[in-house]
């Protein structure tokens, strides 16, 4: 037993991926001047005055819709990598491949079914 | 060419598909039946898909273990009898669940029937699996459904505790069984069971041991959560006294059930290797310590309880480290004498919680004085009652002796007398609290004369469970002989039709 060599790299992946915004901001911070000036230290909104406070309710309601966005990434994951390989599968398997993604598809139907019938699309 | 749909596969599936496809079927017709219709049609239903399923499981004792689905799911006698156990479980709840009316649920009748349904699907998955993967689906499908028939009374405050405390505690050992898992995955690249085990000793023999314990260790505790062993079981009093009696039950039987065959199949087929003498004996020790703990906390801490479903929530504890005796031992008649107390555990456990429920429900109230002066009220309800108490408290011509007594067997032929003395003398403290309810029904005077309105489909569950208690306790060797004839051993040898051999 020793370590796959491909655990290197994920190492490798994870030492750069913390040192390179490290090393960036900490560059930056030692060869930038320091001069902060009221105007400076406003928040940046896209050069308009920046109004009001940045703690702003969000409606609860959006995390239905985020929900609902799930089962559509879920189903998009799941299809992709399926379509793929259909041919192939298609030739081994015969329509049995078919019928799987169907009923991988009612599932998801029917939670579709179930937000619906539950208001969830509806705005009030 | 369509050969595929019509393989075997499918039949030895019969009960999870009949279990899915109800789920299924009832959730959509839930959402199309009026806002006022009843919805015991639903229950009915899920009731009658829990009996098919439990026919089908029974059906397909008789065979050779059986590897489905890339050797991920196996179908053998192990996987059958706890399925078969559980369905039982399940389907007594549905009984009891069936006079709920709608305020309690607060119109959400079928949504908790189904997810019963899915619940139950997650501990046949769990039973059934082969494979890191498909454990972990199944006992998070359990859980997650689990969670919800918690906090289902979404306006009682004590129901949103149990569901939140449930949720983040529940989550939190997921993590754990996780992070042992990667572990695992990590010294052997495989999450099969038996390429786990083969290579977990290569593992072993090349320095890993460290690891191999580490993970060993992050999954126990996990499990600790699940099944609710001292020192993992603060979420349970609150959950139990929380959740409906019903959910509370099932809680108490049928998930411990499945969370057991979890822990023994991953005991036993991928870390046999570490069980073995010659390498250690600190694992060995590790549950033996988590039983002794349980047994020791449990029934001290029920001592104080004034709350009949929190007493009952302690006991549950002090029963989950009772059945780790055995495992942690590896007792030779481990198998038999495991089925057996966990038969007796389903009928007494959930008698008691089927007389507990009607009782509070009438009384309003989940003290201990409820029960005062029940045998001049309802006479059969106290004998019921007595019979539950007196098998759960572990005296004889109960089911509860005979189980306690060959689980002290397990013990006592590894020679961990000490464990058996901790059993023997945990046993002796739970009397008092045990006996502390059939003091209230006999020796103290009711606030009312009045009977005890008992709805039939709960009758029948105590019914039920004092014909199992007893007849249970009338024949335990007729018994324990038909469970030790169920060929136990091949839930843990490779199937022969494993594509990986």
């Amino acid at each position: 037993m020793s370590l796959d060599p491909s655990l290197m790299h994920i190492a490798v992946f994870f030492i750069v991926g913390i040192a390179l915004p490290v090393v960036a901001l900490g560059i930056g911070r030692l060869l930038r001047p320091h001069q902060p000036s009221a105007d400076k230290s406003v928040t940046y909104e896209s050069g308009v005055d920046p109004t009001g406070d940045s703690w702003v309710q969000f409606n609860v309601r959006y995390y239905l819709f985020a929900l609902l966005f799930v089962i559509f990434d879920v189903e998009t994951v799941f299809l992709y990598p399926w379509a793929v390989v259909y041919d192939s599968l298609r030739k081994e398997m015969g329509l049995f491949v078919l019928a799987e993604m169907l009923v991988f598809l009612l599932f998801l139907v029917i939670g579709l079914i179930y937000a619906w019938k539950k208001k969830v699309l509806e705005w009030k | 060419m369509e050969q595929y749909l019509l393989d075997f596969d499918l039949k030895v599936m019969a009960p999870e598909l009949v279990i899915v496809s109800a789920a299924a079927l009832l959730s959509v017709m839930d959402l199309f039946l009026k806002e006022t219709a009843s919805r015991k049609v639903i229950a009915v239903l899920s009731l009658a898909a829990v009996l098919a399923a439990g026919v089908f499981a029974v059906m397909g004792f008789g065979h050779p273990p059986y590897q489905i689905l890339g050797d991920t799911y196996r179908i053998d006698s192990f996987s059958l009898t706890f399925k078969v156990i559980i369905l039982a479980g399940t389907a007594l709840v549905l009984l009891l669940s069936l006079h709920l009316n709608k305020e309690e649920i607060e119109t959400r009748e079928g949504e908790y029937y189904y997810l019963l349904l899915t619940a139950v699907l997650g501990g046949m998955v769990m039973v059934s699996s082969a494979d890191l993967i498909t454990l972990f689906v199944g006992l998070e499908l359990l859980s997650l459904s689990s969670y919800v028939l918690v906090g289902i009374r979404r306006k009682d405050l004590k129901s949103n505790e149990a569901a939140w405390k449930y949720v983040v505690l529940g989550g939190v050992s997921s993590a754990f069984i996780l992070y042992g898992m990667s572990f695992v995955y990590g010294l052997t690249g495989s999450t099969n069971l038996f390429v786990i085990r083969d290579r977990l000793m290569q593992a072993l023999y090349s320095g890993y041991d460290l690891f191999v314990y580490l993970a060993l260790f992050l999954m126990v505790v996990g499990f600790g959560f699940k099944i609710a062993t001292a020192p993992f079981q603060m979420w349970t009093p609150d959950v139990y006294q929380g959740a409906m009696t019903p959910v509370t039950a099932f809680l108490a039987v049928v998930s411990k059930t499945a969370a057991f065959a979890l822990v023994m199949r991953i005991m036993l087929i991928a870390f046999l290797p570490v069980f073995s003498p010659q390498i250690s004996v600190g694992v060995e020790k590790l549950l033996m310590i988590l039983a002794a703990l349980s047994m020791i906390a449990g029934n001290a801490v029920a001592l104080k309880q004034t709350n009949a479903k929190r007493l009952m929530a302690y006991s549950s504890i002090a029963q989950a480290g009772y059945i780790l005796v055995p495992l942690s031992t590896l007792g030779f008649v481990l198998f038999p004498s495991l089925a057996y107390y966990l038969l007796a555990y389903l009928f007494m456990t959930l008698g008691a919680f089927a007389v507990l429920d009607v009782v509070t429900r009438e009384g309003k109230n989940e003290e201990l004085h409820v029960f005062a002066g029940l045998h001049q009220r309802s006479p059969w309800l106290a004998f019921a009652m007595s019979v539950f108490l007196i098998s759960l408290a572990g005296l004889p011509v109960t089911a509860g002796f005979f189980g306690k007594f060959y689980l002290i067997i397990n013990a006592i032929g590894r020679e961990q007398h000490w464990l058996a003395g901790v059993m023997i003398l945990t046993t002796v403290v739970s009397y008092y609290y045990y006996f502390g309810i059939i003091r209230q029904m006999y020796f103290r005077s009711p606030a009312s004369l009045r009977p005890i309105p008992v709805p039939w489909t709960a009758g029948l569950v105590i019914v039920v469970g004092v014909i199992g208690t007893i007849g249970l306790g009338l024949l335990p060797d007729t018994v324990l002989q038909s469970l030790g004839k169920i060929d136990w051993g091949s839930g843990f040898d490779l199937a022969k039709n494993a594509v990986r051999q």
